[in-house]
């Protein structure tokens, strides 16, 4: 279930961090479903179980998980949670390729004309 | 639990050992790195027993570990360079290990069998020292130890078994809180694996760090701004390492990443990129601070 980029430059705990944050917000892993224990991750990724143990820490930290004593963790139900962190991610990227776009002479009144027509064209649907 | 505190050992006239003092929690797999004649090899021989320290103590669970046969049991060291005796079989070592062991576990012993796909029968002096690496993981790993210590493990081992190993290390960790202690060359294959980082420098410790900690504290970034970098923000950070490409600049910064990106972004940068250093960038640049420098050798 994990493949880990062993070339990113990203700690591990950071790429298993992002990685569950990804199949929560993406509802991949549902509300209340369970993560896998440390071991059995430990077990199929041979990942340090230390490094495990602090991503989900962190994870239960940031409230995208919850553990239940001797049962294990589970995907906490915070909706509105998940959509800010995605909405931020987007805002990002749009920001990126709308200076992009500026930079290679669209204009202003372009732009807008462009979320009117889609706009228009999702609440249309 | 391993505790060191103060250690220091000569061999007549050189010291190879200078105060040293590590901590290593149970249940921690830990990186020990260092240049070639750091002491690496003096301090893991001398944390398993093999060399008496001079001077201060070295406990495993709480008792000193020379002479103690009752930590010694607990305890597997698979050194740099492997001995067996003239015509042992791999057979011929299990029943030896098997006396010594009080936990010497059969069942695993025959299960690790067909993971190595190794002749139990074949004398191991006549094997290949890749293979020969492999039995001693194969009976130290039987021996259900508490502590495992490896001097350079893998060298020699090609990757498909590294990665049977580490997988084999990982699960005993996870299951018996088995403690590790890897000394080893190869950055890359350390910063897998391991959680904790100790770094010796002429038979000193000079850093011992959570690896996660010891990455996010140290930044690599690109920079170019329009007019030139300002001077303000030269003061702002704590630049470790700087080099000009062009326009673009190479900065190594310790710090944390938010406050570093903070401070930048404010200023206007016209490429800003910011990564992570690889262990093996770490240790270049913290050997670089203590005089061990690489880019003064030119042949």
């Amino acid at each position: 279930m994990f493949h880990l980029d062993i070339k990113s430059r990203l700690p591990i705990y950071e790429q298993l961090v992002k990685r569950f944050k990804e199949l929560i917000i993406n509802e991949v892993m549902k509300a209340d479903d369970q993560l896998p224990s440390v071991r059995i991750l430990a077990n199929d990724t041979a990942i340090n179980p230390n490094t495990i143990q602090k991503a989900y820490r962190e994870l239960e930290r940031q409230g995208y998980i919850y553990s239940l004593p001797g049962k294990g963790s589970f995907v906490a139900a915070v909706a509105i949670h998940k959509n800010k962190e995605k909405l931020e991610k987007l805002k990002e990227e749009l920001s990126k390729m709308l200076s992009e776009a500026i930079y290679l002479g669209m204009s202003s009144k372009e732009i807008a004309e462009m979320i009117d027509e889609i706009e228009s064209k999702i609440k249309g649907v | 639990m391993i505790n060191i505190k103060g250690v220091s050992k000569s061999f007549d006239e050189n010291k190879a050992l200078d105060n040293v003092c590590m901590n290593i929690k149970k249940g921690s797999i830990y990186g020990l790195v260092g240049a070639n004649g750091a002491g690496k090899t003096t301090l893991i021989k001398t944390l398993t027993g093999v060399y008496k320290q001079d001077k201060g103590s070295v406990r495993i669970a709480g008792e000193e570990v020379y002479e103690n046969t009752r930590i010694k049991d607990r305890l597997i060291y698979i050194p740099d360079m492997l001995y067996y005796p003239t015509m042992y079989t791999v057979k011929d070592m299990a029943r030896f290990y098997k006396g010594v062991y009080s936990t010497w576990s059969q069942e695993r012993f025959e299960r690790l069998g067909e993971v190595f796909k190794l002749s139990m029968n074949k004398r191991i002096n006549s094997m290949s020292k890749g293979m020969q690496r492999q039995v001693a993981f194969w009976l130290g790993l039987s021996a259900m130890p508490d502590y495992l210590i490896l001097d350079e493990p893998m060298d020699g081992l090609d990757p498909i078994i590294r990665q049977k190993i580490k997988s084999i290390i990982v699960q005993d960790v996870a299951e018996r809180q088995m403690t590790v202690i890897i000394s080893s060359h190869n950055l890359r294959e350390l910063e897998d694996i391991c959680d904790h980082v100790g770094i010796l420098h002429a038979g000193e410790l000079m850093t011992e760090k959570d690896l996660d900690d010891l990455k996010s504290d140290i930044h690599k970034l690109q920079i170019a701004f329009k007019e030139g970098v300002p001077d303000k923000l030269i003061e702002e950070l704590d630049i470790v390492y700087s080099e000009k490409r062009g326009s673009l600049g190479l900065y190594i910064i310790r710090g944390e990443r938010e406050k570093i990106e903070k401070s930048i972004k404010k200023h206007n940068p016209a490429v800003f990129d910011m990564l992570p250093l690889t262990l093996e960038e770490i240790f270049i640049y913290e050997m670089g601070d203590l005089g061990y420098d690489i880019k003064n050798i030119i042949l």
